[in-house]
């Protein structure tokens, strides 16, 4: 896979309209600001932060045209103009039939695992999400791992590293039978992969496999247009397709899906569940009025539904998934220009550094990627997030720590955020880190939450030896 | 000056569009006589809830546009926690998309199948969400609610002595908790005097139970103890507020009410250790503890919405405003809960028309004939709502039939309670001629936002 850019530079489809000041610290601030936050980076406070590269979700910049449809917002609490918008959208741009709207994807997630996911059930998906698999095991179903093997291997350049292995899934289904698999839980993107895409040719192949079997396919398509953009670049047959007609055919392969709108969408806050079924979404708009809201507002202010329909918009446009993909991708170059080992090929909205080889000397048990990430931020007052042993949690049965192959720290691009500069600093930051990296030693868990540990967490350095 | 008037001025306007008797008779057959289904564009004035509706100030506004949008550790976050540990004078504080979902972690975290929940009275979410976990909702309002044209200053009360009775019966190990709702919304917006706050805070404290005050709408019920209760007339709002919170161990909240925010609330307590395990349940299914499922803006809007509504020149003109057009109706012989609440206006429709039985559901009838009448969406709060109980396998009448008028907080002008106040006349009028309806589909939960109706011998 070449690592060259399909054209030598690439710029934004928009210019900057409003700011936001941020502020440097000193590395002496920044010691005791990340010791005060047990070495956890979710617990900074943002103002102490100067890049703020945790996450992409939420952290988009709206585009006037969003603020301006922020302020069109019908804040009914029943019928509001904005929920019908959002609906014409969603089915305009992915074809699904019903949508029930709620306050960010979780909720979605937490709807579609109690409305299908019986106990005793195995959902298989491609690679596990922290709150995707949560939702699915306190609903009393099991998740089963059908990724690809090149997913767990960083330096594969295998171009659709989020693929679903056909044997895996065969696999899976023969040993426990279709009617115990309520559905296949299939993510574009695959975050924890690296924001590897999926092709279009391994959606077909699932769905029709799933299809013999009488499985539904529901989609995460939080990054999904993402995935749509890597299937253009890469996929035979689909350079000349437009974007959006991609992303039709990519959720054609499904039964529905859940979105965080705070990805793709453009959005500070918002999501949805997306059905085909009617028995299915009757049902869902009745754990909705419990959990998120009224069907038509689903726990969202009427403008926030607006700003979500018209930022889906948005994110299929070409030159903006261009700009999008092209500044990861510089970063990721740029990273590898200076010899720090990242996650290949670089994904859709994150540069993944490899804590294992950056950290050769630290076993797993001394958390390579939650110290690397303190250090970034001790470095530099990036900060970034850990994808690794402490994102995985324990086994519920034995008790252990989850071992997964990759240990990860995340360098997440919010969209339309950051500037080259900004960029340009990062790698900086990181060359910096690695080139002191001898001295650097790992952390021990002091206080371990029992659930979803990685967001707080707490850690001390271990002593030298 | 005799005339209050709003301590405001409008800034941004919404249009909203006039319609014929015709569109709206085909619009709500579409709907199926059950106007949470209508489009908002087919609604003239929209008195169907005060929660979310409000209009925000220029403030709030300002301060939404300096929304922190980072994941964690948001400068909106601290604002947001410093301005509720202030106002309500807790010190763990944990933010939700919005009130059901306060709630929905309160009772995840405190409640087993089996136990009893009292309050003054449950509202539609509250009660859903303790029946969810395989708890009951029991409601102990006090014997002056139950008569609706009674003059009384506290008909949100709850009845002491049944509370005591309840605890004496089953204990601290089947009651986790005590709940007071103020102000007391499905018995009409009435106020929780102080004097019962304080009663059923020593009961509460007597067996070893915390209590939880459903907040919503803690402000205009502090207005009300300012005004109707001896010894309060000179107690700033503000310190009047801190003494209920402080008579409790925790709160559930929605901003949308008494914080003029369209979406957004939070759960606050005084115990580390729950607040902890609340926070791994919000985790899950809300968000992290620092936005709770809400923007950055959202937390900016709602710190300055709280302490603007403490503003008791806002408060006074919201009683005032509110209790016009109560009067009005009133004067015209109108059945109506009295005195006015706080945020809204009931009818008493088993009054108003009690030709129709409550089966028949005198207030879904009453309600969308003044939506057929002058394109006015209330809400109904009687047998529909409340007419299921999981104890129970039939249908059974609710305790009253009424139907809510809420009124928006800082949206609709005089002129518009003017022609609210004729339409509801000229319905009176010919109310002999209001027929009752019949459910033609129920859902299993919380039926009334779903459920569709036809006319009886339609």
């Amino acid at each position: 896979m070449s690592t060259t850019p399909q054209r030598p530079a690439w710029a934004e489809p928009y210019r900057i309209k409003v700011v936001e000041l941020i502020r440097t610290t000193t590395r002496e601030d920044r010691q005791r600001l990340i010791a005060e936050a047990g070495y956890n980076t979710f617990l900074l406070r943002s103002e102490d932060v100067y890049i703020d590269l945790l996450t992409d979700s939420g952290t988009s910049a709206m585009s006037d045209r969003q603020w301006a449809g922020m302020m069109l917002g019908d804040e009914a609490y029943a019928g509001s103009r904005n929920f019908y918008d959002l609906v014409d959208t969603v089915r305009d741009l992915y074809g699904y039939e019903f949508v029930v709207p709620t306050h960010q994807g979780r909720g979605a997630e937490h709807i579609l695992s109690r409305l299908l996911i019986r106990p005793g059930d195995v959902v298989p998906g491609n690679m596990y999400f922290t709150t995707t698999k949560l939702h699915q095991e306190l609903a009393g179903g099991a998740f089963v791992d059908v990724i690809i093997d090149e997913a767990h291997d960083p330096t594969s350049p295998h171009p659709f590293k989020g693929n679903i292995d056909l044997d895996k899934l065969a696999a899976v289904i023969a040993e426990h039978g279709a009617e115990r698999i309520p559905y296949v839980s299939l993510e574009t993107n695959v975050n924890m992969a690296g924001g590897q895409p999926v092709s279009m040719e391994n959606l077909r192949a699932v769905h029709a496999l799933c299809r013999r079997h009488g499985i539904l396919v529901m989609l995460d398509a939080t990054r999904a247009i993402e995935n749509a953009f890597f299937i253009k670049e890469r996929e035979p047959g689909y350079g000349d397709r437009a974007l959006a007609d991609i992303l039709r055919e990519i959720a054609s392969y499904s039964d529905g899906a859940t979105m965080s709108g705070k990805k793709d969408g453009l959005v500070n806050i918002g999501g949805f569940l997306a059905l085909n079924r009617r028995d299915h979404y009757e049902e869902a708009m009745n754990l909705c009025v419990v959990f998120e809201g009224l069907h038509t507002y689903g726990g969202l202010a009427g403008r926030d539904m607006q700003a979500m329909a018209i930022g889906l918009r948005e994110a299929v446009d070409e030159d903006h998934m261009r700009a999008r993909i092209g500044q990861v991708r510089y970063l990721g170059e740029r990273l590898m220009a200076a010899e720090v080992p990242i996650v290949q090929p670089i994904g859709g909205h994150a540069v993944y550094l490899d804590a294992k080889r950056i950290l050769p000397h630290l076993p797993q048990d001394a958390f390579p990627a939650q110290t690397l990430a303190a250090e970034l931020y001790v470095e530099s007052g990036i900060r970034a997030m850990e994808r690794g042993i402490v994102s995985a949690g324990r086994n519920a049965e034995t008790g252990d720590h989850n071992r997964p192959a990759l240990e990860l720290v995340r360098l997440t691009l919010p969209r339309r955020v950051y500037t080259q500069a900004h960029m340009d600093v990062t790698v900086e930051a990181v060359a910096r880190t690695m080139a002191r990296r001898g001295a650097i030693r790992g952390l021990r868990m002091v206080h371990e939450p029992a659930r979803l540990r990685f967001f707080q967490a707490r850690f001390e350095p271990l002593s030298g030896t | 000056m005799k005339t209050i008037i709003e301590p405001f001025r409008i800034k941004m306007v919404e249009p909203i569009r006039l319609s014929t008797r015709a569109e709206r008779e085909a619009w709500a057959r579409e709907a199926g006589l059950n106007l949470f289904l209508l489009p908002a564009e087919q609604v003239l004035i929209d008195l169907l809830t005060d929660s979310g509706t409000s209009a925000m100030s220029a403030e709030a506004w300002g301060a939404l546009m300096r929304g922190d949008e980072s994941y964690a550790g948001a400068r909106s976050w601290y604002r947001f926690e410093k301005t509720v540990q202030e106002v309500m004078g807790f010190p763990h504080v944990i933010p939700t998309h919005q009130g059901r979902a306060a709630e929905r972690i309160l009772f995840g975290t405190m409640l087993k199948p089996g136990d009893l929940v009292p309050n003054n009275t449950h509202f539609d979410t509250t009660r859903a969400n303790i029946e969810h976990v395989g708890a009951r909702a029991v409601d102990l309002p006090c014997a002056e609610a139950a008569q609706p044209d009674l003059r009384a200053p506290f008909k949100g009360d709850m009845d002491v002595a049944a509370l005591e009775a309840l605890l004496a019966e089953h204990g601290p190990a089947r009651v986790p908790l005590v709940m007071v709702t103020i102000t007391n919304n499905s018995g009409g917006g009435q106020p929780v005097s102080m004097a019962n706050l304080r009663a059923v805070s020593e009961v509460a404290r007597r067996y070893c139970v915390p209590l939880y005050i459903d907040a919503c709408r803690f402000a205009e019920n502090a207005w009300f103890i300012k005004t109707r209760e001896p010894g309060w007339a000179d107690v700033p709002v503000r310190r009047i507020v801190r003494e209920m919170f402080a008579l409790a161990d925790g709160c559930t909240m929605s901003a949308k009410k008494d914080a003029f925010a369209n979406i957004g609330g939070f759960l606050c307590t005084r115990d580390p250790a729950l607040a902890s395990r609340e926070r791994d349940l919000l985790i899950l299914t809300e968000g992290f503890p620092t936005y709770g499922g809400l923007a950055g803006r959202d937390l900016e809007a709602i710190a300055v919405g709280l302490e603007e509504i403490l503003d008791e020149d806002y408060l006074r003109y919201r009683a005032v405003s509110t209790a016009y057009v109560a009067d009005k109706l009133a004067e015209a012989g109108v059945p109506l809960v009295l005195p006015a609440g706080g945020h809204a206006v009931y009818l008493d429709a088993r009054r108003f028309a009690p030709h129709i039985p409550p089966l028949a559901y005198p207030g879904q009838a009453l309600a969308v004939e003044l939506y057929l009448e002058a394109g006015i969406r209330g809400c109904e709060i009687g047998t529909v709502m409340f007419g299921r109980d999981p104890a129970h396998p039939d249908e059974r009448p609710a305790r009253l039939d009424l139907v809510r008028l809420a009124i928006p907080r800082r949206v609709y002008t005089q002129s518009h309670m003017d022609y609210v106040v004729e339409a509801t006349l000229e319905v009176f009028a010919r109310r002999d001629a209001l027929r009752g309806l019949r459910m033609t589909h129920e859902p299993p939960v919380l039926r009334h936002f779903t459920a569709r109706f036809e006319w009886l011998g339609a």
